[in-house]
Order: C-alpha cells, then structure tokens, then sequence
C-alpha cells in the first residue's frame, strides 16, 4: 500500500469515530435516569416555577430528535453551548478546566514516560541481576498502588512541606507572573508526583519487555559478534525497534491527558476537568458532558492517530 | 453536611439552602472566650468542603452561594443568634390590612460600593424584577414571593410590599433574598431576562463586584477561591476583619490538613470524624443542633400496586421499633447528632418543633409482637410472608444523599425482625426517577432513604408532603388532604399562636400516617484555630444565610 493511501484511510477511520463518539455522546447521557431538572428536585430555591422555565430554557420540553438536530447545528458552527449548571458557555469552562489539568497530569505522564523506559531499558539490559529485580518489583509495586491512596500518603507525608491543595496559594491577591509561576510549579509536585509514581511502572515492564524481545533477534547477535559493547548494542541497534509497543502506550496515555485524573484531583483539590466532569455527571449537565466528552475523544482519536504516523516513521512495513 | 464535595449532604447535587436556627450556646454579639483582647485586621481564611456553584443569585443553588449573598448583598431582615428577626437593610417594619400591606424603612444615606445611591428603590426593582420574570429567569428565587403583587419604593427609603392574601412567613422569606444594584443588573432584564443568567457576576478588569453588604468580592476561581475585602461603604457596623477568603477543597482531609498546618484558620462543616484529631491540635470546635435530618421513607401512594402491607401504620410502626436510633447517632454521626421523630427540626427557631413528640424507643421484641400479631409469620429463611409473599424489599439509596452506615444499622436490625432490605445504590438525580416512577404516579418504589436540609421557617419542610408537591419535592408519594388544608390555613396564619397550633397538628399527623421515619438530627462542627473568636455560631455553622454578624465580629485575638 502506498504511504498517502495508508495516511487518507487512517485520517478518514479517525473522522469516522469522532462523529460516531458525537452522536454517542448526545445519547448517552441521556439515556441515564435523571435530568438537569429533575436533578433539582431537593433544592428550597427548585420551585415548579423554575423547573418548568429551565425544561424549556434547557430545550427539554422538545423531542430528543430536535436536540439532537440542534446539537449538531451548533456544534458545526463550532458553540458548545451554555452549561446547565453555571449558565456559562461551555467552551468557556472549558478551557479554564483544561487550562488547569493538563500541565499537572502532562508533567506526570512525561516523567512517567521517561522514568519508566529508561527504568524498563535498563533492566532489560542487566536482566535476572539485582538491577533487574529491584527496578521491576518496584515498578509493580508501585503500579499496583490505588492512585488515591498514594496521594493520600503523600499529602500526610509532606503536609506543611510542600502544598497539598489547589493550584495556587489561593489567598494572594494579584500576584506577579513569576510569583504566581513558581506557586502553581510548587503545588503541582504532590500531584504530578503521584500520577508519575502511579503510571511509570507500566511503561517500566511494557519497555522491559519489548527490550527484551528485541535483544534477542538475530541481528543482536550478530551484533555481539562483531564485538559491538553492550551499551552501543542497546543504544543504536535494540532501542529504536524496542521503542515500537511504547509508542503505542505514550499515544494512548498523552490522549488521556485531557480526561484529567479524577481521583488525583479529588485528593489534592485540583481544579480540573476530571473533577469537572464528574459534576456534570452528577447534574445532568448534558453540554458540559457533551463538550468535555468531545474534546476528550478527539484527543484520544489525534494522538492514536500520531501513533499510527509515527509507526509508518519508525517502521514502513505497517504499510505492507 | 456529610461533607461529599459539592453534593453534600443529601440534598441532592450540590444544593442545600437551608436556613437554620437556634444557636445552642452562643451569645449575641459572638462566640468570645472573653478573657481575648480583639484584634482589627487580618484576613480570615475559611475551607469549604462545598463550592459556590455561580455568583450570580438568579442561577446559584448551593448553601455557601447563599452565604456570600448574605455578606455582599443587603437583605430586607435577617436573623439574631436566637433566630429572631434583627434588622439588616430595613431598619423597621410594620404590617397592615389584615397582613397584606408590608411597610419597610430602610437605612437612610446607604450607598453601594461603587458609591451610588443605595435605596429602598433597589429594592422595589429587584422583588419587581423577580415577579416579571418569574416564569423564566428568575424561577429560582420565584418562590420566595409568593402572593406578592406589588412592589413599591414610595421615596428613597420607604418599600411598601402589597399581597393579594395574607402571607405568615413573609419576613422568613425576604431575609432569604438578596437585594441587587438596578444600576448593575437593570441593562440584563431585557428579551425576558435572557442575559440575565448568563451575566457571571464576578470581578472583571480587577474591578470588585459592586456590593452592599459587608464585604466585596474581588476574586472568584470556581472551585478554588473566593476573596473577599471590606467594603468601606457598608450602612452597618465596621467588621474587625479587612477581608475573608473561602478556598474550597474537594476532599475532606485535605481540608483538616491544611487547618492543622496553619494554612488556613476555620472551616464549616468539618467531618464528626476529624473532631479528636482537631482538638488534639488545639484548635476550637464547636457543636452546634443543625437543621439537616436523615429519614427512611414509606412509599405512602395509596395506590400502590405491590407490597400494600407497607401503607399499613402498623407495620410502619413495627419498623420503627425495629430501628434502632440511638445506634445510628452513635455509629454513622459518632455521637454528633440525636435521633429524630419530626420533620421540624428541634434546632429550628420559633419552637416550631413539636416537643410533645419523641422518638420511639428502639424495642425489637415490640416489633416482633406488631408483626406476629398481624399474621406475618416467618418462613423457613427467616423472612416473615406477608399476604402470600416474602417481607423482601428493595430500599433505593441515593449515594450522595443517604448514609451508609445508617443502611447498614438499619439493614441488620430489620432483618432481626425477619424484614430483608437491599439497596439499589443509585445517584441523587436516578433516585429522584426512582421515587416517581412511573411518569411521576410513584407508584413503583417501596422504600428510600434521603435527608433534607430544612429552613428556619417550617412553610418549606411541611411543604415537601402536600399533594401539590408531588414530582416536585414530595418524595413519599403522601397526600393528606386533611393535611393539605392545615397546610393551606397556616400558609395565612398571621397569628403565630394559631399558626403554631396548626403546624403542630401537622407534626403529629405525619408522626401517626409515618411517610417517613426521621432517623436522627444532625449537629453541625465547625472548628478554627486559636487566635480568632467572635464567630455566631448557627444551625448552618459560622458561615451561614441567616445572617451578616458571624464575620462582621469575627475577629483575631492577641
């Protein structure tokens, strides 16, 4: 197969989800019992008066088809739509959630990444020593860790040493950018920390094993035949092939970024868009959900869909 | 509370208003160990475990929204720490033709933040405003003025309310409403108030949010932080305090951590669990009867199709022997709390609470006999057989509104009594569906558990079990129209005497039918570090809707 008809078929396979994950998503949540409305049942504020005015402000006294139809006219002119719940665009919200969440769960998975294939590369290379064992029964430990526990562990260790809550030091007022910088890099370490702590393990045995597999190819015999040192072997013959299953599980991870960590910001206060969506949910707030679900498959679907153009860098066969 | 992030304490989703009342030991004027010396200035800073949902009162729902409306808007009245109506924006009141005509004299030469005039003209817009837009934008605060038909400022300090009856809690519902700038929000009410929630209301271009009360917002961060700085323009007492901040965590420990550290000074509503581990650091917590009860509830349709057995009193008054409550005030709330029998809590204030009913002692033997004596014979899995089937039921259980451990309390002593319960585990807005299934004819459910958040004034509460509530608070399916009536007739009772009468025939016609059985009050914490006093500790803690005096004499002590 050519290499543009590889990249149009995966380009359309991508457009293909993203439009089925729309529609899903606008069924979806409505599917499940409870409404934005009904939601309000228990409030003193909830009077009949204002469920019958949001059931129509909200567009619920109309067929789920005609929401539908809407749905998708206002999402081709690229709106959101207003959140039930804050009255705010959605687009708005957002990005003030994304805004918050990605640099802390992207500093975390970065480290992970780099941590855990170097700590997987190197087993592989000293493997059945002592390096080998103690860096892989670490990273199972580690990786078999509930995330909220080991935040929780973390926030008891380092209170009063470290931040352990929000983003900020919430009670300054107008702080200079720089003061205000080196504040969100502080409270960003417990929970960055635990998100690398949590994933690293995994990237420590999926590089293990595909090093391993990879060391024991032919080739890499030869290679040691020729009398190349084993650091040379692993750096310049084994490590690019080794990389292939990586590449698979960074796409897959780097497109999770943008669904946040719920359970990390759960513990540390984080602002963001996993703590955000789980209040959707609870309040029916349909294009809430339906803007974060977008954006959260789209992610999904562009960074699977670098992988898929990385693999045709790395190795041309996939094309075969 | 029970403290769940933002869908706190039963009511459902994040929206509990309730207004509380009587404070158990703190006296006017504040909560001062009196040997302190007060300290003017510093910034208070408050946790939160709750969030404010929006700034704006046309879209807000939550309790710590209706709380900072409280400090940066005037209200008509509001509450002294015995729960008696103090004057706030109106100085004085007075009523005539029969209680239809409110006349209210407001606080002369007041002004808003940003200097304008603030007069009793703000006032007769925004309750003008509400009534106009009633039906769409201004839904939320709808209820707040029911019956009223006109709103006038008759000169600058002068607001004379006209309603079409007679209304008995007027003044428990204006201390509710917060009074906004016409100058601000007036541009918002065109095209039937469309802008008007969509306008966030927060600071914008470092620009405060034009205030009356107390204090002015000058930083919103949902989810994070509220600021809040003096407002030197106030009509009433200077606040010791420069300014308070409300940062709001999403989890409860964190929350006693960073108290215990120092990194901030009070928080409301914190967990019964953390109370030792607080006072052990040395720090204040106070304990306060609150508004909040959880309850079991009988589905009391009448024409319900299956398990009929359960609209029966006996069975339900077997039930309630079974349970038992004190158990549950010691295991689920670790003692912080008593154990219910009305619907009017007795921490609300104007001795609404009927004292004449007590709960019923937790007596299994008595529930045995009831069960027995009615034919309801245990089978050989030890579950009794009711009318040919098994006492089996399934109990729908709202997680963000029930107790677990309650369940659990619950769960063991009903199968003591040969009664199986199983949960169906569901959300607040799920177990809403649940309730009224099919099509709001809540014909379907057997039993639940819920908890509400009542308000100072009983109207709201008795409310929730009329007819006319159905698919909309009544989650019970009960529909009195005896009661309906005493509902309807204390809603005019201008007489408090009478309207006492009344509400207390309403308790007890609720405490014989049995739509729900109150399982136990629960008492409010609230705790902060040494070197502040002065907080007026309420059934909503320190922090409350009720009134500006909690913050405007907290203070630091040296």
């Amino acid at each position: 197969m050519h290499g543009s008809v590889y990249l149009a078929r995966k380009v359309g396979l991508a457009a293909g989800t993203v439009f089925v994950a729309i529609t899903l998503n606008f069924i979806l949540f409505r599917a499940a019992p409870g409404d934005a409305v009904s939601n309000l049942s228990r409030v003193p504020h909830a009077s009949p008066q204002l469920k019958e005015a949001l059931r129509h402000e909200f567009g619920l006294d109309q067929s789920k088809w005609a929401q539908y139809l809407l749905y998708l006219k206002e999402l081709a002119h690229g709106n959101l739509g207003i959140s039930f719940a804050d009255q705010q665009p959605v687009s708005h919200d957002l990005a003030t959630a994304l805004g918050n969440t990605v640099p802390m769960v992207l500093l975390g998975t970065v480290i992970a990444i780099l941590f855990g294939v170097f700590t997987g590369t190197v087993a592989a290379w000293r493997r059945g020593g002592i390096t080998d064992q103690v860096n892989t029964n670490v990273a199972i430990a580690f990786y078999s860790f509930p995330t909220q526990w080991l935040g929780l562990m973390l926030l008891i260790l380092f209170a009063g040493v470290l931040p352990t809550s929000g983003m900020t030091d919430e009670f300054a007022i107008d702080p200079s950018w720089w003061a205000h910088l080196q504040d969100v890099l502080k409270h960003m370490i417990l929970p960055s920390a635990t998100m690398a702590l949590t994933l690293y393990g995994e990237y420590t045995l999926i590089a293990r094993s595909a090093m391993l597999e990879t060391l024991s190819e032919d080739y890499i015999l030869t290679a040691r035949a020729k009398g190349l040192s084993n650091a040379r072997i692993v750096r310049r013959h084994a490590f690019r092939n080794a990389l292939l299953p990586t590449t698979t599980m960074v796409a897959l991870s780097l497109g999770y970024v943008v669904g946040g960590a719920i359970l990390i910001e759960t513990v540390f206060s984080w602002p963001g868009i996993g703590r955000a969506v789980y209040q959707a949910v609870l309040q029916r707030d349909y294009p809430m959900l339906q803007g974060a679900f977008l954006v959260l498959t789209l992610s999904v679907v562009v960074f699977n869909l670098i992988a898929d153009l990385l693999y045709f860098k790395l190795d041309p066969r996939v094309t075969e | 509370m029970t403290s769940k992030v933002m869908l706190g304490a039963g009511i459902v989703a994040a929206l509990a208003l309730a207004t509380g009342c009587a404070s158990q030991s703190s006296p006017p004027g504040g909560n001062n160990n009196g040997s302190h010396k007060v300290v003017e200035g510093g910034t208070l800073r408050l946790g939160s475990a709750s969030s404010i949902d929006s700034m704006n009162p046309f879209v807000a729902l939550n309790q710590d929204a209706y709380s900072t409306f409280e400090y940066i808007y005037p209200e008509l009245v509001q509450y002294n720490a015995q729960l008696q109506f103090a004057p706030d924006f109106a100085k004085s009141w007075s009523t005539s033709s029969g209680g239809k005509v409110w006349t209210f004299k407001t606080q002369p030469g007041a002004k808003w933040s940003d200097g304008q005039p603030l007069t009793a003209k703000d006032a007769a817009w925004t309750f003008t405003t509400i009534l106009d837009l009633a039906k769409t934008a201004a839904g939320n605060q709808a209820a707040t003025l029911t019956n009223l038909k006109t709103a006038k400022a008759t000169d600058d300090n002068t607001l004379v309310l006209t309603y079409s009856v007679p209304v008995a809690n007027v003044l428990s519902n204006l201390q509710q409403l917060p009074i906004l700038p016409e100058h601000v929000w007036s541009k918002y009410t065109a095209n039937n108030g469309k802008a008007l929630k969509n306008y966030a209301n927060t600071p914008t271009d470092g620009q405060p949010v034009v205030s009356g009360g107390p204090f002015e917002l000058v930083k919103f961060q949902k989810d994070q932080i509220a600021l809040f700085k003096q407002n030197p323009d106030w009509y009433g007492p200077k606040p010791h305090i420069d300014g308070y901040g409300i940062q709001f965590f999403a989890n409860d420990d964190a929350m006693v951590t960073a108290l215990k550290n120092g990194q901030i000074d009070a928080v409301e509503a914190l967990p019964a669990t953390s109370v030792k581990t607080v006072r052990q650091a040395g720090l204040t917590v106070t304990q306060t009867p609150g508004e909040e009860f959880h309850d079991f509830i009988f589905n009391s349709n009448p024409k319900k199709p299956k398990n009929r057995e359960l609209l029966d009193p006996k069975v339900r008054e077997a039930f309630e022997y079974a349970i038992n409550r004190q158990q549950i005030v010691k295991v689920s709330q670790l003692g912080a709390g008593q154990p219910g029998s009305s619907i009017v809590p007795p921490a609300s204030g104007g001795g609404w609470f009927d004292k004449s009913l007590s709960p019923i002692s937790y007596n299994p033997a008595k529930a045995n006999q009831i069960l027995d004596g009615l034919g309801y014979k245990k089978g050989s899995n030890g579950i009794r057989v009711a009318n040919g089937h098994p006492m089996n039921y399934q109990l729908i259980f709202p997680t963000d509104g029930a107790d677990q451990r309650s369940f659990e309390i619950i769960q063991n002593d009903l199968s003591a009594v040969g009664i199986k319960i199983t949960p169906r585990n569901m959300d607040g807005s799920a177990a809403w569906n649940a309730t009224i299934a099919p099509n709001g004819k809540y014909l379907n459910f057997d039993l639940s558990m819920w908890d509400w958040v009542p308000l100072v004034d009983p109207d709201f509460i008795l409310s929730a079990m009329t007819c006319g509530s159905w698919n909309n608070w009544n989650d019970s399916g009960y529909c009195n129209h005896a009661y309906d009536r005493l509902y309807a007739a204390q809603a005019v009772a201008t007489n408090p005497a009478k309207r006492h009468q009344i509400v207390d025939q309403m308790q007890q016609m609720l405490y014989r039918d049995k739509p729900y059985i109150v399982l136990d009050y629960l008492d409010i914490i609230d705790s902060w570090s040494k070197g502040w006093s002065g907080f007026v500790e309420s059934p909503q803690g320190l922090y409350n809707a009720l009134s500006k005096d909690s913050l405007v004499s907290a203070h630091r002590t040296s």
